[in-house]
């Protein structure tokens, strides 16, 4: 019954924080209100019963990629409304395509029931050990090669931002 | 595999020539190291060699010989693509950073045609697509390609969203990522097609369109080929454009065998868009490498209808085919559109190409071999390669749009011919062009390319089965 409420709760403070995202003027609190939604989101990890998700989760979104958001507004300066005005028609057109994306979403999944999970009701599911032996058992070869795709985000990275000699 | 973790350590070793300063040989060394992993490919495509890691890597990854003709097929191009435009590693402070990206991306790409599982896919497509988006705007000084390379990372990390959307609720649905797992649930009698299932089927296949930039999803296309310095663009045309493709059609030939057939409406909008977006608003270009964005968006609606209909048994073969022809046509383009760009400070307008025969004979035969092709002009490749195509959409007794995809197609004649005139007919108003011995052995041997796989699929059967 508390899981209900508490789910109700957290969905309720993320959608509200993540509208309130969209529509704040100044970029530094919608920075500050996707770290709500953030925790909101953690929170509904915990409920799923997966704590190192949720623990990682806080530690990686609402800590290192916020603070380097709020580092980013700092740098170029864009806590006033600097942002340049569109056009109105894009405004409607952007309002419709995400308004009927919603729509055929929720309209299509309202009365999908879900294949009972199995597993759900092992207390262990969501421990680090359980996530250990999956990704190095199962999901190794991807686990290994994402090591490829971080060194050429790394290079990349490195390369876009070291000055090019004349 | 052991073309992953070939290509993947030669990656390394040219990170590892930066700091052990071997820097002056790292460049033929990569050459070295693809052809080794050419021959390797070759090797294994033929079953000479055969390693226990190739079978199914943790039925993560498979090998099997579609994957394995098509790594053959993307390390040929990368190969050529490497010879080809040697000079964009010539520029000593960047070029272990330029040769490393790309051989990362190759690895992004031999996942994305090897994929048995969608964790793969996503992955393959993230490591091929990172590289790219810093290589589109590896001209740091120009603004166009810095504009090329934002335009390509917001909506490509838009598109790779959606595709994980898509995957999260086909997860949903059937409880598997595993792909033959999905063919087993998907075809069984009592499987239901749930919105759930369907909204995730549409999320996928319209991330994949993207990727390979079909209309309606091509809006990205001709900025990024635009802006990106011509040696990527090229690079992006063939080895980005084919494996994308190649992944496409390994999801419905591994995974979803019948989707095609239900989702028919949207393959056919998503093929007549393209073919007819792409060749009609190319005729308005006057910029050569914008054209060459349009064209190649049309071509995509010719290799989706091999998608679309890849129940016959020589549809996998024919978009084979059609890659292998349109990768080697358009490294010739862009070869030639590099050095003509070289030689006329950075302007690519139709109107550079101005009697290009004066200034040098086998720059303009070469091209006009390769807009032919690229129109489908018999005996050369493309014309057999369309030919393939369209022959499998009349076996499936599409007839009606056999019709509209050569009217499509005469329309791309009229804006290929636009620049073969220019070439031709017009006067010269720059000096002429020298080429070095290499550039005209490789100018030759793009050409011969070109007319031999059209002359070879009469008498040689290239296609792998």
């Amino acid at each position: 019954m508390i899981t209900q409420y508490l789910f109700y709760f957290l969905t309720f403070v993320a959608i509200f924080s993540a509208l309130l995202v969209v529509f704040s003027k100044n970029p530094i609190y919608s920075a500050l209100y996707l770290i709500v939604t953030f925790f909101a989101t953690a929170g509904h990890y915990f409920l799923l019963n997966a704590q190192f998700l949720a623990a990682v989760h806080v530690i990686v979104y609402a800590g290192a990629i916020m603070v380097l958001f709020i580092y980013v507004i700092m740098m170029l300066n864009l806590n006033k409304e600097v942002e340049p005005h569109k056009s109105t028609m894009l405004k409607v057109a952007a309002t419709v395509c995400g308004g009927v994306l919603g729509l055929v979403l929720v309209a299509g999944l309202r009365e999908t029931e879900l294949t009972a999970l199995s597993e759900y009701s092992n207390p262990s599911i969501g421990l680090i050990e359980r996530l250990g032996n999956v990704l190095f058992g199962t999901y190794m070869v991807p686990f290994e090669i994402s090591a490829v795709l971080f060194l050429s985000a790394m290079v990349g990275a490195v390369f876009l931002s070291k000055k090019t000699i004349h | 595999m052991n073309e992953i973790l070939i290509v993947a350590g030669l990656g390394v070793l040219t990170l590892l020539a930066e700091i052990f300063s071997f820097k002056k040989f790292i460049a033929p060394i990569v050459i070295a190291g693809l052809l080794a992993t050419w021959v390797v490919a070759a090797l294994e495509l033929n079953g000479n060699i055969y390693s226990s890691l190739n079978a199914s890597v943790l039925n993560m990854l498979d090998f099997d010989r579609y994957a394995q003709s098509f790594v053959l097929l993307l390390t040929t191009i990368a190969l050529l693509w490497v010879i080809i435009n040697y000079n964009f590693f010539s520029d000593e402070s960047n070029k272990a950073d330029h040769l490393s990206l790309i051989l990362f991306s190759m690895v992004g790409g031999f996942c994305m045609v090897s994929y048995t599982n969608f964790v793969m896919l996503f992955l393959g497509i993230e490591i091929l697509s990172i590289p790219m988006y810093v290589l589109a705007g590896s001209n740091k000084r120009s603004l166009r390609s810095n504009e090329a390379s934002l335009k390509y990372f917001l909506m490509g990390s838009f598109a790779t969203g959606i595709l994980l959307f898509g995957i999260a609720l086909l997860y949903g649905s059937t409880g598997s990522f595993y792909v033959y797992d999905l063919r087993v649930k998907t075809t069984g009698a009592d499987f239901v097609m749930t919105p759930m299932f369907t909204i995730g089927m549409v999320m996928l296949l319209s991330a994949m369109a993207f990727k390979s930039s079909a209309a309606p999803f091509h809006f990205w296309a001709p900025d990024v080929y635009t802006g990106s310095p011509s040696s990527v663009t090229s690079f992006m045309s063939t080895f980005v454009k084919t494996s994308a493709l190649a992944a496409f059609m390994r999801l419905f030939y591994t995974a979803l065998p019948y989707v095609p057939e239900t989702f028919d409406r949207i393959f056919l909008i998503l093929i007549i868009g393209s073919l007819f977006l792409g060749n009609i608003i190319a005729v308005f270009q006057t910029n050569a490498k914008r054209l060459l964005a349009y064209s190649s968006i049309s071509h995509v609606g010719f290799m989706l209808m091999a998608i679309r209909f890849f129940s016959e048994p020589t549809s996998v073969a024919s978009l084979f085919f059609y890659m292998a022809a349109y990768a080697i046509t358009t490294l010739a383009a862009f070869m030639v559109l590099k050095i003509v760009e070289e030689n006329s400070d950075g302007d690519v307008s139709i109107s550079a190409f101005n009697g290009l025969v004066k200034r040098n004979p086998l720059l303009a035969g070469t091209l006009t071999i390769a807009l032919l092709s690229m129109a489908g002009i018999p005996p050369l490749s493309g014309f057999f390669a369309k030919f393939n195509i369209l022959y499998i959409a009349l076996n499936h007794g599409y007839f009606w749009l056999v019709i509209v995809a050569i009217l499509a197609s005469l329309v791309g004649v009229y804006y290929y011919f636009k620049i073969v005139i220019a070439m031709f007919a017009s006067e010269p108003v720059l000096t002429p062009i020298t080429l070095t011995g290499k550039q005209k052995i490789l100018l030759l041997l793009l050409t011969l390319l070109i007319v031999g796989m059209g002359l070879n699929s009469f008498v040689f059967d290239l296609i792998p089965s």
